[in-house]
């Protein structure tokens, strides 16, 4: 199929050849081919392996450097989104640190009374 | 300055965290005439019965460092007004109680409410303005400016003076860091 285009007042001849190897565009002079290549770099691209990541486990960290003042949920305990979690002590000023979204407590790393620091594992939720 | 009044209240501090989070503006003022469930750091009992000035403020987006600083300089900045204007002199156990002739007069608390990535802050002042009288327990540990004036003060021109003190140490603190 052959015809031509125009862009921005200048004049393309463009040419479609189908072959058995694959799709031959000739634009001018120029010649570019879509054929099997690239349908196995896109096989290639689409295997590639993602790392699996559980986005449903939520880690609850510390905000600040601090010492541990309340824990008000065991493990176990479900949770709802905006209950208190912990209090943490900091910079003489009190931190309440809330669940974000509903879940279960599946593991508290932490006791009353400890001082812990910033982006310390606190608490993961499920 | 936006003041919402409240007759009685079981936190002042409770309510000002709940309009925080739901979007109410900075420097709102929770005030109430009394409380049932006044708390100090670490969730000690503050007693709040009618005649004290009970107040919270809901603090502009800031720096944890700014409102560290802020939360210290509080205490001055009331320390400074029961001074000037009632020539009483505080004592400042730092951070956050002042005491008068060796008895807690006021006392200020600082609370972030982190919720995932956002946070909200709220400063609560418990003032002991007109108290008659303390319960037996609390009577050698606590005072307020009635007892040691032997006269009543008006509790809102004190509410404005100390939130007009505080705006004045937020501007330069955030101005100046």
């Amino acid at each position: 199929m052959k015809f031509k285009l125009k862009i921005e007042n200048e004049e393309f001849e463009i040419e479609i050849l189908e072959t058995p190897e694959g799709v031959k565009v000739k634009v001018g002079q120029k010649e570019f081919f879509f054929g099997e290549k690239e349908k196995i770099e896109e096989k290639t691209v689409a295997k590639v392996k993602i790392p699996k990541r559980n986005f449903e486990k939520r880690e609850i960290l510390a905000p600040i450097t601090g010492e541990i003042t309340k824990i008000l949920v065991k493990e176990g305990d479900l949770v709802k989104r905006g209950q208190t979690l912990i209090l943490l002590s900091a910079m003489k000023m009190e931190n309440e640190i809330l669940a974000e979204k509903e879940g279960k407590v599946k593991k508290i790393f932490v006791k009353e009374g400890e001082k812990v620091e910033k982006n310390q594992t606190l608490i993961i939720l499920e | 300055m936006k003041i919402l009044k409240f007759e009685k209240l079981e936190s002042t501090q409770k309510i000002a965290k709940k309009l925080a989070r739901e979007g109410k503006k900075p420097w709102t003022i929770i005030l109430a005439k009394e409380q049932e469930g006044g708390y100090g750091r670490k969730g000690d009992f503050w007693h709040s019965p009618k005649g004290g000035l009970y107040f919270s403020i809901i603090l502009p987006k800031s720096k944890i460092e700014n409102l560290q600083i802020l939360n210290f300089l509080a205490a001055f900045c009331v320390a400074k007004i029961l001074k000037e204007n009632f020539k009483l002199e505080p004592f400042l156990k730092l951070p956050n109680d002042i005491f008068v002739n060796g008895k807690k007069i006021c006392g200020i608390l600082t609370e972030n409410v982190i919720f995932g990535n956002l946070k909200y802050s709220v400063m609560g002042i418990g003032l002991n303005t007109n108290i008659d009288k303390f319960p037996k327990d609390l009577e050698k540990k606590a005072t307020s400016i009635k007892i040691e004036l032997k006269k009543e003060i008006n509790n809102e021109e004190i509410l404005k003076e100390i939130i007009k003190g505080l705006k004045e140490i937020f501007v330069i603190l955030t101005q100046t860091r």
